[in-house]
């Protein structure tokens, strides 16, 4: 059972979206995709089918995004909405096959990113949120958070600085480390309130990476024990099957007698932790 | 970013609109026509034609990628991609823009798919707003007459299949492009078309349409270009 923000899409149906999905955001270089690699080997050792996906690798646009940023010349409307359709298109083809057939799908970044981004582009607050209203509420997002100080070493360390990750079609400057900065800070800014917004689970990546797996893993675990698993009513080892004959099967599992509609405040130990992480933080500075 | 009727610019923009087969592509060629020997600047813009949206959208409907959802979207992307780099700046530098087809299409198509027409609607929010929007109403009958009389069967989409209505495409032609005429009757009061009885002669209606089309040219004769 799962609920868009305000508006269904047709022929989707809500209720027998049996898996759980579980969104990793943060701006770029914040080592999300380290985390749903050990996320996604844990969850399978674990016994849980995962689906990993991430933006702009659908099958309809993804490759059409990447070519027509080569000529950079997208306008910023266009480039959302050109965004907004590769989200709908693995929404529909990717995302929503497999929850039905039971899986965990952890996506590194979605709606909000794209929110995100088209706000720091200056584009109608309101309009970019309406568009996305067709999104399907994740059973947690985590928000992996850093502060552009701390992001900008491991950018310099790593890949250097990307022509779009520095928002240079935003500035008129020839200046890379200064475009990147502002347009991070930006970024991270937007996040921030979307974070509020949207109740993320705000977790400090500038931690340990085993660290910031460790938290993760255990929300996630509780998570995971929270609900009954249909998958499991269906048959034990149906983790292992591939999602295209699991799909019926799990259509016509009984319906879990406890709803779980209590899921979406299960995780506040975590932004509990956060909170007098934060407070402990403040107190240090002081 | 400016919505639908925020636009404040100089040139001219009209848009027709209807089903295929109303005849309206064939009105809207004659506009261009008379307008270019006027001596006015004047541009086509057509449905559908972003260079860069242009493949994606061919490819996801021969392959039948497309759900009414990416349909919708990614027609909108292609439409952003014409309103940002073409119309826009087009219309800023004071010319006629004439569109065959415009958001109404969206919205109507998309709304007979059963996507939500609010959403749609907020979709297309920052297209500008036209002078004036033809819509060529004409009885489903006439149209499809029309349409089999110039070429062979309908296209996949066109005649709506992607819905199952049914499996024979002359009957889901006129199922689907019937949804299509009963959204349009809608929105006649609700963008204020301009309604043009399509079964008229080609001439009666393309001389209504100048009458109209000049009423809004006259306030504004320094569009004209020197020939």
């Amino acid at each position: 059972m799962k609920e868009t923000y305000g508006v269904s899409l047709p022929g989707m149906g809500l209720l027998d979206l049996v898996g759980k999905l579980i969104v990793i955001e943060g701006t770029d270089g914040v080592g999300r995709s380290t985390q749903i690699r050990l996320l996604k080997e844990w969850l399978e050792q674990e016994g849980h089918a995962v689906l990993d996906t991430g933006l702009s690798r659908s099958g309809l646009v993804g490759k059409s995004i990447k070519r027509a940023k080569e000529g950079h010349t997208l306008g910023r409307i266009t480039l959302s909405l050109f965004y907004a359709t590769d989200f709908a298109d693995r929404l529909e083809n990717e995302i929503v096959p497999a929850l039905r057939a039971g899986f965990v799908v952890l996506t590194d970044r979605y709606t909000y990113s794209l929110i995100a981004r088209a706000m720091v582009r200056g584009l109608d607050p309101a309009w970019i949120r309406n568009i996305h209203r067709f999104a399907l509420k994740p059973d947690a997002v985590f928000y992996l958070r850093i502060g552009v100080d701390e992001l900008i070493p491991r950018a310099v360390f790593t890949r250097g600085f990307d022509y779009w990750e520095s928002g240079i079609d935003l500035y008129s400057t020839e200046d890379m480390y200064e475009s990147f900065r502002r347009y991070q800070s930006a970024l991270i800014e937007q996040f921030d309130k979307l974070a509020e917004e949207f109740h993320f689970e705000v977790i400090d990546a500038r931690a340990e990476p085993h660290v910031i797996f460790g938290q993760l893993s255990r929300a996630i675990e509780r998570l995971l024990v929270a609900g009954p698993r249909p998958a499991q009513l269906v048959a034990p080892a149906a983790s292992t099957v591939p999602a295209t004959s699991v799909a019926p099967a799990a259509s016509i599992a009984p319906v879990p007698e406890v709803v779980p509609v209590g899921l979406a405040v299960v995780p506040d130990p975590i932004a509990i932790t956060e909170r007098s992480e934060r407070a402990a933080e403040r107190r240090e500075k002081a | 970013m400016k919505r639908y009727s925020e636009h404040r610019i100089p040139g001219r923009l009209f848009v027709v609109e209807g089903i295929d087969g109303s005849g309206k592509s064939t009105q809207l060629t004659l506009l261009h026509q008379w307008l270019k020997a006027e001596g006015f600047g004047v541009v086509f813009s057509e449905w559908n034609s972003s260079p860069l949206v242009k493949d994606t959208t061919k490819r996801g409907k021969k392959k039948q990628l497309l759900t009414p959802a990416t349909f919708s979207l990614i027609h909108a992307t292609d439409f952003a991609d014409r309103t940002e780099r073409n119309i826009i700046p087009l219309l800023k530098a004071g010319a006629v823009v004439l569109c065959d087809r415009y958001i109404y299409t969206a919205f109507a198509r998309d709304v007979s798919r059963g996507m939500d027409p609010e959403w749609t609607r907020e979709l297309y929010a920052f297209a500008v707003k036209p002078t004036i929007a033809f819509y060529y109403r004409v009885p489903l009958e006439i149209a499809m007459k029309r349409i089999n009389d110039a070429r062979a069967g309908f296209k996949f989409y066109e005649a709506g299949m992607d819905l199952g209505l049914s499996d024979d495409p002359n009957e889901s032609f006129r199922l689907f492009q019937g949804r299509i005429l009963d959204q349009y009757e809608k929105m006649i009061p609700e963008f204020g078309l301009t309604v043009i009885d399509a079964t008229q002669p080609i001439e009666a209606q393309q001389q209504q349409m100048r009458q109209l089309v000049l009423a809004k040219l006259t306030q504004a004769r320094q569009l004209r270009v020197a020939p």
